[in-house]
């Protein structure tokens, strides 16, 4: 899998290893990932909140594995080995996709956004409650975005 | 100490639904010194032989939450909402200032009670055995900036529970047994819950409404439409209904036909041009006192009423899918809505201007009263700290003469009763507290225990969407094993398991941690779980009971040195029996639909109990009731059917406290219906009060 954009400062290095990490993590794709409007502050978050060298070491690993595997199985694999496999890896993966689905990163809310944005709620044709309200009688019918 | 000295004819305490009903009833009243009769403003005409009511109201929550010309209350309120986006856990207070100066009880205060010592975490004082699960908000405007807004009305037969199923309850602290009848019946109400649900702008279809009663439809409701349409059902609700049409549930009594009803409720949806004319709620003069009629004289059509800030917004409901705790749009009711018109009126011109007759001073506590024995026990004071800002917590000690005043306390089941009790004075028989002759105050404390169950339904209903209720299930609210135990209603929850296990967060942890599962494997285990999850509830009806009770304790203080509610709460057989009955009803429907059972009560329950060996948990329903109650005699109750405080000339005692059985219905509508009744003798003492 390769990562694209690769270099703009010595940070942003893995900012696009943190969002094609975050697609093989959370089953949303990048640009799903992107639309949340939240990625940039999603990764410099982090960055704060961990100390630097384990989310690097978690980046690293990330990046060897996206690189090196040719194909969705593959990648699935090598996720399941490396990350889900490993103590602390599993615990930064789950954090990580934690804060995509519900915006929130050891419980808290990284912002106003973040509430909103959880992607949890698209998963289930339904939308944080108190925001982007769907409309008067919506709830009646089956959702309108569901294709099932 | 701050005398304050302007004259008023009345003084509120509390801007909840019930303050806000009286203060907006009797600020549309005036008073004709010609006829020395009350009129309503619109028949007033240009008389200059007329008199204002002057009222004060007193609120314990914050200034800003009382400002409500369009700026600041737009500003306030979106300042709730932020907090609520923020707030990790959003249960009911989430959005709302959490004040040192008047705390709230908060469900996230609630802990296990280790006996003898109390739960004294947050605000309450809990002895129990069982924690009381409700809780309430100090704000302008009070709980119903966080309530759900279901309006059902109560059953005849609730108002008669010893004449109709014998039952009778202690006497306090006796063996003895009395019966717990109502002063008034549902008939007597029927006109004043048609004023209230035109207040709060109910929605619903009278001709949908089934229950299981021994009266018609056409007697219970009479020739009537509600204000708007029906809110519409769920998706989750057909495919609920669909399974269960026609079918019923076996209990020991017998079987019981399901009957599913769309829930009437205070949210906007579209205005029933049946409804006719917006209508004025008016007090007709009689020979002696006054009947208050819901007129439909006002010219124009009935129109939903949106936000305070903006009518235009909220005029339908949304499906913002947060009623508790916020709406953001305000489509569902609150009581700052009938406050903002007590406050404000129509001019000559149309245009509205501030009531100069009507004040409300906030960040007011007040705590105690005093009582003239001198003049037939009158209420002479009511004292209150102000404090002056959100962070200290110095205060300025303050009290208004009211012998010469009406005095209504509206500051809920919690409050009114702590209030009095704090109110002592001397008399040759001892010290009493006030209005406290019965020795019911604070007694009788009632909610409905909420058991859950949840499950997953064999195909996505598609929750998480809409008000958090569109049907209840009402054959459970009356019939003949209510000798035994309690009838309970079951609403269906639109909002999945987020109640009893705090979905969808928990499921993602679940998902991730337990299973862990990532990518499109987590995605579509989430999908599949969180789209067919349903709840439903068993909110069932408590008895009074003399024990369950709240006291004051000089050892357990707020900041500003006045009583906490200390509380006393447990619950019979009765009410457990019902839970034992509502879980063979749940396991009966859930198989009926297919339904995977995924309910788990243990131990670690803040409110479970065994019985017969089963474990059972409920939650609160927010339904603070009967520490005040009515009767027909002193001997054995607080107030009159009136909500006239029976030891006080000049007191009135306002709100759920007045209830004197639960019932199943959710108490707000019924509590604003004989709240409005109220005022009717509230009329007749300031006409003698004015004449003067
Ligand atoms: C989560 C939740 C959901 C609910 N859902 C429903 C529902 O769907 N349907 C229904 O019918 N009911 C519902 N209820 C119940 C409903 O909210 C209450 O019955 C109703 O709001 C009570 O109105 P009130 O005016 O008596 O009291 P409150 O609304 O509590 O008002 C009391 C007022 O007095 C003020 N005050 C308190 N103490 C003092 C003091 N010492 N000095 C001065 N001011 C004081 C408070 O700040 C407040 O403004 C719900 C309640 C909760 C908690
Ligand atoms: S569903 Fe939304 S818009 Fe409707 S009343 Fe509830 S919060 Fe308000």
């Amino acid at each position: 899998m390769n990562i694209i954009n690769k270099i703009l400062n010595v940070d942003d290095y893995y900012f696009d290893v943190f969002m094609s990490i975050s697609e093989a993590l959370a089953g949303f794709t990048v640009n799903e990932l992107q639309s949340t409007g939240l990625a940039e502050t999603y990764y410099t978050y982090v960055l704060k909140s961990l100390e630097a060298a384990t989310f690097v070491e978690f980046l690293t690993v990330s990046k060897n594995i996206l690189e090196n595997s040719s194909g969705e199985e593959e990648l699935k694999k090598a996720i399941q080995s490396e990350i889900i496999g490993n103590a602390g890896m599993n615990e930064i993966a789950g954090k990580v996709i934690t804060m995509w689905y519900l915006g929130t990163w050891e419980g808290s809310y990284i912002n106003d956004l973040s509430y909103k944005e959880g992607l949890v709620w698209n998963l289930m044709h339904s939308h944080p409650p108190g925001a982007k309200q769907p409309g008067y009688k919506s709830w009646n019918i089956k959702p309108v975005n569901s294709n099932s | 100490m701050n005398q304050t000295h302007n004259k008023k004819d009345v003084i509120i305490v509390g801007t909840g639904i019930a303050g806000s009903l009286i203060a907006k009833l009797l600020s549309d009243h005036v008073f004709d010194v010609a006829k020395g009769k009350m009129i309503h403003r619109a028949d007033a005409g240009k008389s200059d032989s007329i008199k204002e009511i002057s009222i004060l109201m007193y609120e314990a929550g914050l200034e800003a939450g009382l400002e409500l010309d369009s700026v600041s209350s737009m500003t306030t309120y979106n300042e709730y909402i932020r907090t609520f986006y923020r707030e990790e856990a959003k249960v009911p207070n989430s959005p709302y200032p959490n004040l040192k100066q008047a705390p709230s009880p908060n469900v996230l205060d609630m802990e296990h009670i280790v006996q003898p010592f109390p739960d004294k975490k947050g605000y309450l004082v809990q002895f129990g055995p069982m924690p009381f699960a409700s809780d309430a908000i100090r704000v302008g405007g009070g709980t119903t900036l966080h309530w759900l807004g279901t309006t059902p009305r109560m059953l005849p037969n609730d108002f008669k529970l010893t004449e109709k199923y014998g039952i009778t309850i202690h006497k306090p602290d006796s063996k003895e047994k009395t019966p717990i009848n109502w002063p008034i019946d549902y008939e007597e109400l029927r006109p004043y819950y048609e004023m209230a649900e035109f207040e709060i702008g109910v929605s619903g279809d009278v001709s949908r409404q089934e229950y299981p009663i021994d009266e018609n439809m056409e007697k219970y409701y009479g020739n009537y439409v509600f204000p708007m349409e029906e809110i519409p059902q769920s998706y989750m609700d057909h495919k609920i209904i669909e399974g269960l049409k026609g079918t019923s549930v076996k209990l020991s009594s017998g079987e019981i036909p399901l009957m599913m009803v769309p829930s009437p409720q205070g949210r906007n949806s579209i205005p029933n041009p049946k409804y006719g004319k917006t209508k004025i709620i008016k007090a007709e003069p009689k020979e002696s006192g006054y009947k208050l009629v819901l007129d439909s004289s006002e010219k124009e059509e009935y129109k939903a009423l949106g936000s305070v800030w903006n009518p235009y917004m909220g005029e339908r409901c949304e499906g913002n899918a947060s009623c508790v705790p916020i709406c953001p749009v305000q489509a569902k009711y609150n009581a700052l809505k009938t406050l903002k018109k007590a406050l404000y009126k129509l001019n000559d011109h149309e245009n509205l201007k501030r009531n100069p007759y009507m004040q409300i001073q906030a960040q007011s506590v007040v705590y105690r009263l005093s009582v003239d024995q001198n003049d037939k026990d009158k209420i002479s004071k009511v004292h209150l700290r102000r404090y002056t800002s959100k962070e200290k917590t110095d205060f300025i000690e303050e009290s208004i003469d009211t012998s010469d005043a009406i005095v209504i306390l509206a500051a809920n089941a919690f409050e009114n009763p702590k209030i009095l009790l704090n109110s002592p004075y001397t008399t040759q028989n001892g010290v009493k507290t006030a209005a406290n002759s019965s020795d019911q105050v604070g007694r009788n404390l009632m909610d409905h225990m909420v058991m859950l169950t949840w499950g997953l339904f064999p195909e996505p209903v598609y929750p998480y969407r809409g008000p958090g209720s569109t049907t209840n299930i009402s054959s459970f609210r009356d019939g003949n094993f209510r000798g035994e135990f309690s009838a309970w209603i079951s609403p269906l929850d639109n909002w999945g398991w987020g109640w009893p296990a705090f979905s969808p967060g928990s499921d993602v942890a679940y998902f991730i941690s337990q299973e862990n599962l990532f990518g499109a494997e987590l995605r579509e285990a989430l999908t599949n779980r969180l789209s067919k999850q349903v709840l439903f509830h068993f909110e069932i009806e408590q008895l009074p009971n003399p024990n369950n009770r709240v006291t004051i304790n000089d050892q357990y203080m707020d900041v500003l040195g006045i009583p906490r509610p200390v509380i006393h709460y447990e619950l019979t057989e009765y009410e457990m029996k019902a839970m034992e009955h509502a879980k063979h009803a749940s396991d009966q429907m859930f198989k009926r639909l297919g339904i995977k059972d995924f309910t788990k009560y243990t131990a670690a329950d803040m409110n479970s109990v065994m019985y017969n060996g089963v474990r059972y948990s409920y939650n609160g329903a927010g339904h603070i009731v009967g520490t005040h109650r009515m009767g027909s005699t002193a001997e054995d109750s607080v107030t009159n059917s009136y909500c006239k405080a029976w030891d006080h000339p000049n007191l009135y005692i306002v709100g759920a406290g007045n209830m004197t059985t639960l019932g199943t219905s959710n108490p707000t509508l019924t509590l604003s219906a004989f709240t409005i009744r109220s005022v009717e003798s509230i009329l007749a003492d300031l006409e003698i009060q004015l004449k003067k």
